[in-house]
């Protein structure tokens, strides 16, 4: 199994939080406490205001503490890991490169706030560097599976955007459809394009969006 | 590898014990949750604004240091949970059910478990108990002075009055206080001559279990037995982490049974609260008669009762009033030497904190092989009785796989401190706020109390049941049942000593089940967002 599936990048990245006993705590909580609840934080918020959203490319993606594997109870032997580890995995389309550029040119602040509770992220001035560590930390990927058409982000989101309000049109326009009123409809389609802009990136769905905006229906209505 | 805690995210109390670090007085406040919603505001207001005292140790910073005060707060915060309130607080469903049943059920449904019979039962509990209002949270405040306890108190009374929580987290009143008052809260406090009521030494044993940061030296007497010298550290090693803390392996060698998401039990623990009145005159009656008859007196027959001196001593050690005398002056003169020592920055400072924790290693580094018959510790006794240290083996080595087979899984974490004054009658205010903690309150405290504290099968005991603490019945007409035969010592001539009529000298006067959750699950209860699925 590889990282990659036609257009899709698997990426799996072990990070690791620095342990108290070497690096101390921030304000009496261990780092990887600090580093889930500024996780949990970012959850408390609808998707579209996450960090991630705003990093392109992304069709998903995870964050979580991984405090230590888990023991199978006796006759196995009971392993711990090193230290506890910041998990980031993320599903996107096209090289992986560009992608971590993307992630720090758009995301950095909130990743800083995160990831300066993680081994060595101080060496981290750059998007360069931050490539560098990140793939430092990257593990195969396993099991990929390709979910999505395989198009970059803004395509698969365009299309959605489309399906969403052509199945309002069809849906509002049933009158003329049923009863064969082909010039009104013509009018009414050639509406829906004008306002729907299917060549153009705009107007789209939004990364992060979870539900259909407020209105949205309406504006379909011709 | 051992694992190594995250001690940051344990709460304060569970691993290190507060009445260890001169935290001389508690106050224990107990609320109703009326609107959850409300509910997780008081909890985050409680957060941000006086954070939840975790189990980090204070005294790390400068390990010869007796205490290091510097380091210490001057309260600390705590919270728990019972099943009502988690319920109250929103918790999901998915969540609520993975509790174990004796914690779903609560203390009082499990009284005949527990032997909260006659007047133990719950009908003659404190009001607070037999309210309309639920039990739901737990809150103890911890001080190092009696001002710095009613500051850190009034700054939580105000978090109740916020908009934003005022009229959902509503303060219990009815804890019976001094002269038939009654109060908003529970005060327990160090008695001025340390011990409780009865006035024997308190608290002198730990369980000492994997990760707990304590002293390595502290697994003697803490530890489970091993077939080695139990002065030595070869006689012990720790206890499995899981036997105390949710989310570790136990000595079962698997995780204990705990509830869903994993993030809701890590790190988190059980807690018995127990308000336990003590019949001082009964008690102090009873020892002088008996003791009028028993070889030794009655300091002697005190010690038979409990299995230490009241000073502490334990008696398999020091069989003799004089001994036991001797020993804990010794002790005590060791240990202000080194506490002077170290104040005055003196040299000896080393030597002398070694003498002291050798010394204080007689307090707890014993076993009772060499007192299969009980002559010098009765199988009765109240500390033979809760922590058997192998003695369940009855001598018959290699009996099990480890001398600890039947009692490493039944251990417990005491915490808690007397209340009252201590005075010569039964109906005053005054007892035992009684804390256990463990990873399962069925398996560990329930069955001490049902099967070591109010039955005696096990010790080959018939139905005796434990002189101190145990439920000791009446005939009709109001004579006093309880029994206790201490065994002679093994070579003389003497008969055994026959304790009849014995009283039931403590009372159970109110408790519940709580949960100690992990600072991390403090928090996901109060954003609403723990998520079994």
């Amino acid at each position: 199994m590889a990282n990659k599936s036609g257009n899709l990048y698997g990426l799996t990245t072990f990070i690791p939080i620095k342990r108290t006993a070497q690096y101390g705590t921030v304000n009496g909580q261990s780092r990887s406490s600090k580093v889930r609840e500024l996780l949990q934080e970012w959850s408390l918020h609808p998707n579209d205001e996450s960090p991630m959203a705003k990093v392109p490319n992304t069709y998903l993606c995870r964050f979580y503490v991984l405090n230590d594997v888990y023991y199978q109870g006796s006759p196995a032997k009971e392993d711990h890991l090193k230290s506890k580890y910041l998990i980031f995995s993320s599903n996107f389309y096209g090289k992986l490169k560009p992608y971590l550029k993307g992630m720090w040119d758009n995301a950095q602040e909130q990743l800083k706030e995160v990831l300066q509770h993680c081994v060595a992220f101080e060496e981290v001035n750059s998007s360069d560097d931050f490539v560098k560590y990140i793939k430092r930390c990257q593990v195969k990927t396993t099991f990929l599976f390709n979910g999505s058409t395989d198009d970059p982000l803004d395509e698969q989101l365009k299309a959605l955007y489309l399906k969403q309000a052509f199945t309002h049109f069809v849906f509002d326009h049933h009158n003329l459809i049923n009863k064969g009123k082909a010039a009104e409809l013509q009018q009414a389609f050639k509406a829906f394009v004008d306002k729907a802009q299917p060549d153009q990136p705009i107007p789209t769905w939004s990364p992060g969006w979870e539900a259909e905006p407020e209105r949205f229906e309406e504006n379909y209505r011709f | 590898m051992p694992e190594t805690l995250d001690l940051y995210d344990i709460q304060g109390n569970i691993v290190k014990a507060y009445g260890r670090y001169s935290f001389r007085q508690s106050r224990y406040v107990f609320y109703s949750v009326t609107d959850g919603a409300k509910g997780r505001v008081f909890i985050k207001e409680l957060l941000v604004k006086f954070g939840i005292t975790n189990a980090a140790p204070w005294e790390v910073s400068d390990p010869p240091k007796p205490i290091d005060q510097d380091n210490i707060p001057d309260a600390t915060t705590n919270i728990a949970f019972t099943y009502s309130g988690l319920q109250h607080l929103g918790l999901p469903q998915k969540s609520l059910q993975s509790f174990p049943q004796e914690f779903a059920m609560g203390m009082k449904a499990r009284r005949d478990i527990l032997g909260d019979d006659g007047p133990s039962a719950p009908q003659h509990w404190d009001h607070i108990w037999n309210d309309d209002l639920s039990v739901d949270i737990f809150l103890s405040i911890n001080g190092q002075s009696p001002e710095a306890l009613a500051q850190r108190y009034q700054g939580i009374c105000n978090i109740l009055k916020d908009e934003r929580v005022e009229g959902g987290v509503l303060q219990l009143d009815g804890h019976a206080g001094p002269n038939s008052s009654t109060l908003a809260y529970q005060d327990a406090a160090v008695l001025s001559v340390r011990g409780e009521h009865f006035g024997y030494a308190d608290g002198i044993s730990e369980p000492y279990f994997e990760g707990c940061g304590t002293n390595p030296i502290k697994v003697i007497g803490g530890g489970k037995p091993t077939r080695k010298d139990p002065y030595t550290i070869a006689g012990w090693e720790p206890l499995e982490t899981g036997e105390f803390i949710l989310g570790y392996r136990d000595e079962s060698q698997e995780y204990p049974k705990a509830p869903v998401p994993k993030l809701l039990s890590f790190n988190g623990s059980f807690m018995v609260y127990r308000k336990l009145h003590e019949n001082v005159a009964s008690f102090q009656h009873y020892i002088e008669e008996m003791g009028k008859d028993y070889p030794g007196g009655k300091e002697a027959l005190a010690a038979k009762f409990v299995g230490r001196w009241r000073n502490g001593a334990p008696l398999a050690l020091f069989p003799t009033e004089s001994e036991a005398n001797a020993f804990i002056s010794e002790l005590i003169d060791v240990r202000d030497r080194y506490y002077q020592a170290y104040k005055d920055k003196a040299a000896s400072t080393e030597a002398l904190r070694k003498e002291y924790d050798k010394l204080r290693l007689k307090l707890v580094g014993f076993n009772f092989n060499h007192d299969i018959d009980g002559g010098r510790c009765p199988y009765g006794s109240h500390t033979r009785r809760i922590n058997p240290r192998g003695a369940l083996e009855f001598g018959q080595t290699d009996a099990f796989e480890t001398p600890g087979a039947l009692t490493n899984r039944r251990r417990l974490l005491r915490r808690g401190l007397p209340y009252g004054k201590t005075e010569r009658n039964d109906g005053g205010n005054h007892g035992i706020i009684f804390m256990a903690l463990c990873a399962s309150l069925e398996r560990q405290f329930e069955f001490v109390q049902q099967q070591w504290v109010n039955y005696g099968n096990d010790f080959k005991l018939a139905s005796e049941r434990d002189p101190i603490l145990g439920n000791h019945g009446q005939t009709p007409d109001g004579k006093s049942t309880g029994r206790m035969v201490i065994e002679a010592p093994k070579d003389g001539d003497q008969p055994p000593f026959i304790c009849a009529g014995i009283k039931r000298f403590v009372e159970t006067r109110g408790g519940e089940y709580f949960f100690i959750p992990s600072i991390t699950a403090v928090r996901m209860i109060a954003e609403g967002i723990i998520d079994p699925t």
